[in-house]
């Protein structure tokens, strides 16, 4: 099995502990990254990137004291070394330009508010995994059990 | 975090890998008559040693199963061809054998079967691109009404029927997204939720029997027996129907259903445009083509450029189509073919089955034994994998034991071991379908193994009475 990380940035401590355990029932495929600020985050995926290891899923606050979580997911969005990686941005204090930014020059695949609900946030994650692996051509069939299985099913079909 | 430690991992993957290139390092490099084969040569040694490494590679899978096919095909060319590496060209005269022409070992990546099978790619990947196979199901499966029992019987049928032309995975994948918004809607502790979800996997490891396209072990399996695309499905199709029928009764009775009433809703809405128009007419074009060839006089492989030929120039699939192609299939099956070639050239396969003592067997008792190995490896192992490895050893019996000539001689055991490839549908690692059906959470592995061992060794026997059959209405005299 390949290594796949998800990343997990959120500046408050017990917010962090909250979304990564919700996420508790990938660990075992997927191990996840708990970052507090997004200086942490840069050093951990370029981390994964030198290690040659796979960034599937990053999910990110957005109000940080260093930098804020849409000018990092841009800064994602334009790195040629994760394209492939997903982005959502998970936050309750967005102002209606910091969405419509997040939208057009991060490419955000998905979009929480604050509180979040814990299937929803499961149900998306699942889905971006599953995106990932197909279109990064990583052999799914060890992933099974975590993926989603209607995206599954319409990227199979096609073969 | 602990991101550096979780890096250090020890893997099973290098154990397997250092395996898998030992044992053959250790054959080639042992003395040629430490190897118990009267009149073993030294390329045949090497031949023995790649097989090896590619038994292992393909049993323990440390790469991926299309990689090792490579492999196959690379080593062939470094070891036992004329462009191999200069210390490797020459040996003891009396000893060393043939080399292989490199153009031979490097051919079988375009060999008429896999052309054959890229014929088949590009109608799948039309039919899917311009939603035939939704349309298709949505028209084909209204006879089939609410019942569950009859529900199921279509939901096979059409399963069946769509993985003669598409790749077991995708007609599976196509039919659990037809199937599991339903599910959502019935009970969880109706038993019969097992049935429709097994259903479909099983159909579509037993459809892909039903044409020499329909799965790569039958490609395989053609290489070492000469049969049109008609007469293939001439005993193909009617097989598939009985071990389907056979298939659902075992369902019905492991699984009975408690709900009385099952409705599927497919969301097929048909379009009539000129391209898909087009793709419906050349798709059964080249059927038609196919099972008439011995009206217009071409072969099987020429007929699979129809719709290669046609999608292109029509555009119905473009550069951006082509990427989809399953390159990894069609190489699986190459290096299959490689493997074999190599053996047969070599004379490997030949001096092989001549130095193991037959004579206890019956013919009969030979075809039904080389039928259960074949099944017992396709539950552990990929189909493909196990035909191409199988295949070679088992043609070679087949030609060089005189007693099975009047069982059908090659053709009879090569067919039974083909078959019994597909038929390995007991866990979930046995095939892709399968585990996707495993995943979908309704299944457990004890009900998959249960109804999946049943419909294997039912199928192996209606196979084998079908092949007595056909023995005895002279088929293979006329092959």
């Amino acid at each position: 099995m390949e290594k796949i990380f998800l990343l997990c940035i959120e500046d408050q401590r017990e917010v962090l502990n909250a979304v990564v355990e919700d996420l508790a029932i990938f660990e075992e495929a997927f191990p996840i990254e708990e970052c507090e600020s997004v200086a942490e985050a840069i050093t951990v995926i370029e981390d994964i990137y030198d290690a040659g290891l796979h960034l599937a899923v990053v999910i990110s606050d957005h109000v940080m004291p260093d930098k804020n979580g849409i000018d990092f997911l841009v800064e994602l969005h334009q790195d040629e070394r994760f394209r492939a990686t997903k982005k959502m941005l998970l936050t309750g204090l967005a102002t209606h330009a910091d969405t419509i930014n997040a939208i057009n020059n991060a490419a955000i695949d998905r979009y929480i508010a604050k509180p979040w609900d814990k299937e929803m946030l499961q149900g998306y994650v699942r889905k971006l995994l599953t995106e990932y692996i197909l279109e990064s051509g990583i052999d799914y069939q060890p992933y099974l059990k975590w993926l989603d299985q209607d995206t599954l099913y319409q990227k199979l079909r096609k073969y | 975090m602990d991101f550096k430690k979780r890096l250090r991992q020890p893997s099973s993957k290098q154990l397997k890998a250092a395996v898998a290139i030992l044992v053959p390092l250790f054959i080639l490099l042992i003395p040629l008559h430490w190897i118990p084969i009267p009149g073993l040569t030294v390329v045949e040694q090497r031949v023995i040693a790649i097989f090896f490494a590619a038994a292992l590679l393909w049993v323990l899978e440390p790469i991926p199963i299309y990689a090792t096919s490579i492999l196959v095909i690379f080593l062939e060319l470094l070891l036992i061809s004329d462009t191999a590496l200069l210390p490797f060209r020459e040996g003891p005269p009396e000893s060393f054998g043939e080399l292989m022409h490199y153009k031979d070992i490097m051919a079988t990546l375009a060999s008429p079967i896999i052309l054959l099978f890229l014929g088949g790619f590009f109608l799948a990947i039309a039919a899917t691109k311009y939603g035939l196979d939704v349309q298709l199901a949505a028209v084909l499966l209204r006879p089939f009404g609410a019942k569950p029992n009859t529900v199921m019987l279509g939901l096979m049928s059409i399963t069946a029927l769509f993985s003669m032309f598409m790749s077991n995975t995708a007609a599976t994948a196509m039919m659990l997204s037809i199937l599991s918004p339903i599910l959502r809607e019935v009970d969880r502790q109706d038993r019969g939720r097992v049935a429709l979800v097994l259903a479909i996997p099983f159909a579509a490891n037993i459809g892909g029997l039903g044409t020499p396209i329909g799965s790569p072990p039958n490609a395989i399996g053609l290489n070492y027996i000469n049969l049109s695309f008609g007469q293939w499905m001439l005993f193909a199709v009617p097989f598939v129907v009985l071990i389907l029928l056979a298939s659902w009764l075992v369902l019905r009775r492991l699984f009975p259903f408690e709900m009385k009433e099952i409705r599927l809703k497919v969301p097929g809405k048909p379009r009539s445009n000129f391209k898909t128009r087009a793709v419906y007419i050349t798709f059964g074009a080249t059927i038609l083509l196919w099972l008439t060839d011995v009206l217009h006089g071409i072969n099987s492989y020429t007929i699979a450029l129809v719709p290669v030929a046609v999608f292109l120039v029509l555009n119905i699939i473009n550069k951006e189509d082509l990427k989809q192609i399953s390159w990894e299939v069609l190489w699986l099956v190459s290096g299959g073919i490689a493997l074999g070639l190599a053996m047969e050239r070599t004379g490997l396969a030949a001096h092989l089955v001549h130095s193991i003592d037959f004579s206890g067997l019956t013919p009969a008792l030979m075809v039904l034994l080389v039928g259960t190995v074949a099944l017992v490896m396709a539950n552990f192992m990929s189909h493909t994998a196990t035909a191409n490895l199988l295949l070679p050893i088992v043609s070679a019996l087949g030609v060089s034991l005189p007693r099975l000539a009047e069982w059908g001689g090659s053709g009879a055991i090569v067919l039974m071991t083909t078959f019994a490839c597909s038929l390995g549908m007991s866990l979930p690692i046995s095939t892709p379908p399968n585990a996707l059906a495993h995943a979908t959470g309704e299944v457990n592995v004890p009900d998959m193994t249960k109804a999946g061992v049943l419909i294997g060794v039912i199928g192996l026997v209606l196979f084998f009475l079908m092949l007595l059959g056909m023995n005895q209405f002279g088929f293979f005299a006329h092959i």
